[in-house]
């Protein structure tokens, strides 16, 4: 049984990064303090690398139910930087089906790059 | 957990283990956690996995600095087994990696997230920081 993945897009706003600093513990100023990040190579604020990443667990996870919970694995590189503001869209390629096992090829591109690229595999019904 | 103050992440030898924490995620942090991303997701009361590194790196902070300038460059998660919500999680975890190259130290964190039933998620973490920084 082949499983298609439904891309997830999400406006990655600065209130969205803030919310995200709150549940994660993680209240770096690159990500939550816009003076100091103005003054950052980045210019300005950009999104935990974590919290991008989660649309694609989310994604996954839409698709494969509890079966991601339990047998998922994620490897990606995270390529760019996110800035607060950009809209990010994950999506998924299935590249290979074999012996119960679905592999995608994964990514997060904003408007202007791809910010995490890598891949996931998932336990399947066959 | 101790009552040290967190070092930088550059300061830490191939090898080092961390001090083993232990947590609960509840109800309420999920629910933070999935409207923080977005996520409307029927969980029931299942931990999503990436919420548990999420919380597991915030249970390193007691230890761990990262110094300005500092890069989160790779992540692979593995998923074990369900956790949910409200048992007591252990966190352990140590560096896997440690090397240098173009002013940056580059380390691979490995952390475990266990319940009482066994080691339920897997993850590694590649954070560049500079070297200046130790």
């Amino acid at each position: 049984m082949t499983i298609e993945v439904a891309p997830v897009t999400r406006h990655i706003t600065q209130p969205r990064i803030n919310a995200y600093a709150a549940a994660s513990g993680d209240h770096n100023p690159i990500h939550v303090d816009p003076a100091f990040a103005a003054g950052t190579p980045f210019g300005g604020t950009i999104a935990h690398g974590m919290l991008v990443l989660a649309l694609i667990g989310e994604m996954m996870h839409a698709a494969h139910g509890d079966a991601w919970n339990t047998t998922g694995k994620i490897k990606v590189r995270f390529k760019a930087p996110t800035p607060a503001g950009s809209t990010v869209t994950a999506s998924a390629t299935l590249s290979k089906q074999a012996d119960g096992v679905a592999e995608y090829a994964v990514q997060c591109a904003t408007e202007r790059e791809v910010v995490i690229e890598g891949r996931a595999t998932v336990q399947v019904a066959e | 957990m101790t009552s040290t103050s967190p070092a930088s992440i550059v300061t830490f030898p191939r090898g080092h283990e961390f001090v083993p924490a232990s947590f609960t995620i509840d109800a309420g942090r999920i629910a933070a956690y999935l409207d923080a991303i977005g996520d409307h997701g029927a969980y029931g009361d299942a931990v999503p996995p990436l919420a548990a590194v999420a919380l597991a790196l915030e249970a390193l902070q007691s230890e761990i600095s990262l110094p300005e300038g500092s890069l989160h460059t790779g992540q692979e998660v593995e998923h074990l087994a369900a956790l949910a919500a409200g048992e007591p999680l252990t966190m352990s975890g140590r560096v896997a990696q440690r090397s240098e190259r173009q002013g940056y130290v580059i380390s691979v964190l490995e952390l475990e997230v266990a319940s009482a039933a066994g080691i339920a998620v897997r993850a590694r973490a590649t954070i560049m920081a500079p070297a200046a920084a130790s």
